[in-house]
């Protein structure tokens, strides 16, 4: 039934990795990964999708050879660049589900977009130290990115992970809940995280369940859009407007 | 033990980690811990204990890689087909972190003797009611976990907390605690990334260890529930 079937993960990193993995295992027909970078020392600690003879090798192309070793029955697509406005939509048109296993608030508000737009389920995960998230985003079931998070944290406010560190295990933990979230999605078995976040700590393995809600007053989702096209999401995101 | 300039980088997302720091990657590089079992749960926890930089590891499981383990055991690929499983299991880790010592146990016998030289063992096969107390007796803290189906589940035995004799066999079972057996990928790497969460908390001293909790994943759903359970009056404690 899943060889049938098709997704896309925005990112080739912490949470790209285990959920690539766990969806060729599956035997997801097609898997098309798409990250603009190259592996670098300090991603090993946690992006499994990559081996130390892999430094300095675009992240795309490591992960796919590990995928068509794993499950040679699976079509792996790469798409080395960095997702924008200008080719989201088309890239993202082809596929069943989006992972966003994306690191940075443009890319999580562009991923959204496009996916509202264009009707497509989206599972969203993200992670920080010791926290982590994940949730599924349904057009026309349930909220959107924009209706829980409406405007993005500050500059600056929130420090990446470069800055702030990360524990190496907390990605393959949501990374393989979105795994299993996509499963659901593309099997319509089970009941998908749709309006239910869930939040993680993994100091405590503590797990928490929280309701959101869709916002008839979304600006891209809701009942009278001001989005109808992509925007500037740098722009968006670097406080423009704000 | 100390870490190397190429370590100072690999790790650089820990060491600025207050939990961690370059003392606790120290201690990661420094512990051992034992893999019993890469099936889809093991398979997860021994790809990120290698990430993580745990320095030593020790892999032990009975069995040979088959086309159908690939289908939830991410550790394996199809050049493989036929090898041990620890032996297979053996080529990504040492490729994630070279500076690793890897040890594979050949045989179930010389298991129960290693098992006490090792920090932590993440157990996901053979039999728990021998290989737990083995470990735990002699010092070494116990985590177990299993995925079956779209199911897992994972709990923690340290010397001096409530034992699996305490939850009982019985209770165990009814929490889906008991060996991998089936389990699909992505639950697999639920409950193996728990386990190997597990591990390096103990090895690092931080948190609250999943010590006297029992938590289930179950995957259709999306559930995760914990059951506590506290040392039962009788039971012959594997540290007592
Ligand atoms: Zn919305
Ligand atoms: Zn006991």
């Amino acid at each position: 039934m899943l060889a049938g079937k098709s997704v896309l993960i925005v990112g080739a990193g912490g949470l790209g990795s285990p959920a690539a993995y766990q969806l060729a295992a599956a035997g997801v027909g097609r898997i098309c990964l798409c990250d603009a970078d190259l592996v670098d020392l300090s991603n090993l600690q946690r992006q499994i999708l990559h081996f130390s003879p892999d430094v300095g090798q675009p992240k795309v192309m490591s992960g796919a050879a590990k995928l068509r070793a794993l499950n040679p029955a699976v079509v792996v697509e790469e798409y080395r660049g960095r997702l924008t406005a200008a080719n989201a939509r088309e890239l993202f048109a082809p596929y069943d589900v989006v992972l966003d296993c994306s690191d940075n608030f443009a890319t999580r508000y562009l991923v959204n977009d496009a996916c509202v737009l264009l009707g497509k389920p989206q599972v969203h995960g993200s992670i920080f130290q010791f926290d982590g998230q994940v949730t599924v985003f349904q057009p026309g079931a349930g909220p959107c990115y924009r209706c829980v998070y409406p405007q993005p944290p500050a500059p600056g406010s929130v420090p990446s992970c470069a800055m702030a560190g990360v524990i190496g295990v907390l990605p393959g933990l949501v990374g393989s809940v979105m795994a299993m979230e996509a499963v659901k999605l593309l099997t319509g078995q089970g009941a998908p995280l749709v309006g239910r976040l869930v939040i993680y700590n993994a100091l405590d393995m503590e797990f928490a369940e929280v309701r959101i809600r869709h916002d008839p007053a979304c600006p891209i989702c809701g009942e009278a859009p001001s989005i109808c096209e992509l925007i500037d999401y740098e722009a968006f995101c670097g406080g423009d407007g704000l | 033990m100390s870490l190397s300039d190429q370590d100072v980088i690999r790790f650089s997302r820990h060491i600025i980690l207050p939990e961690v720091g370059g003392r606790g990657q120290k201690r990661l590089k420094e512990a051992s811990v034992l893999v019993a079992g890469l099936g889809a749960s093991g398979s997860a926890a021994a790809l990120y204990l290698a990430a993580a930089g745990v320095g030593g590891l020790t892999l032990w499981d009975p069995g040979v890689v088959t086309p159908q383990d690939l289908q939830g055991a991410i550790a394996h690929d199809w050049s493989r087909i036929g090898l041990p499983r620890a032996r297979s299991a053996a080529v990504p880790l040492r490729a994630i972190y070279p500076e690793n010592r890897m040890d594979v146990l050949e045989r179930e016998a010389d298991l129960l003797g290693d098992l006490p030289a090792h920090n932590v063992v993440v157990l996901s096969a053979g039999n728990w009611a021998e290989l737990g107390p083995a470990a735990v007796r002699g010092g070494a803290s116990a985590v177990f976990c299993g995925a079956h189906g779209a199911d897992g589940a994972v709990t923690v035995v340290t010397p001096g907390s409530p034992c699996l004799g305490c939850l009982g066999a019985e209770q165990a079972s009814l929490l889906g605690l008991f060996p991998d057996h089936g389990g699909i990928a992505a639950a697999a790497g639920v409950v193996g990334v728990m386990a190997a969460t597990e591990a390096i908390k103990l090895i690092l001293g931080v948190g609250t260890p999943l010590a006297g909790r029992v938590m289930r994943y179950n995957g259709w759903d999306c559930r995760f529930e914990e059951a506590s359970f506290g040392a039962r009056e009788g039971c012959a404690c594997w540290h007592g």
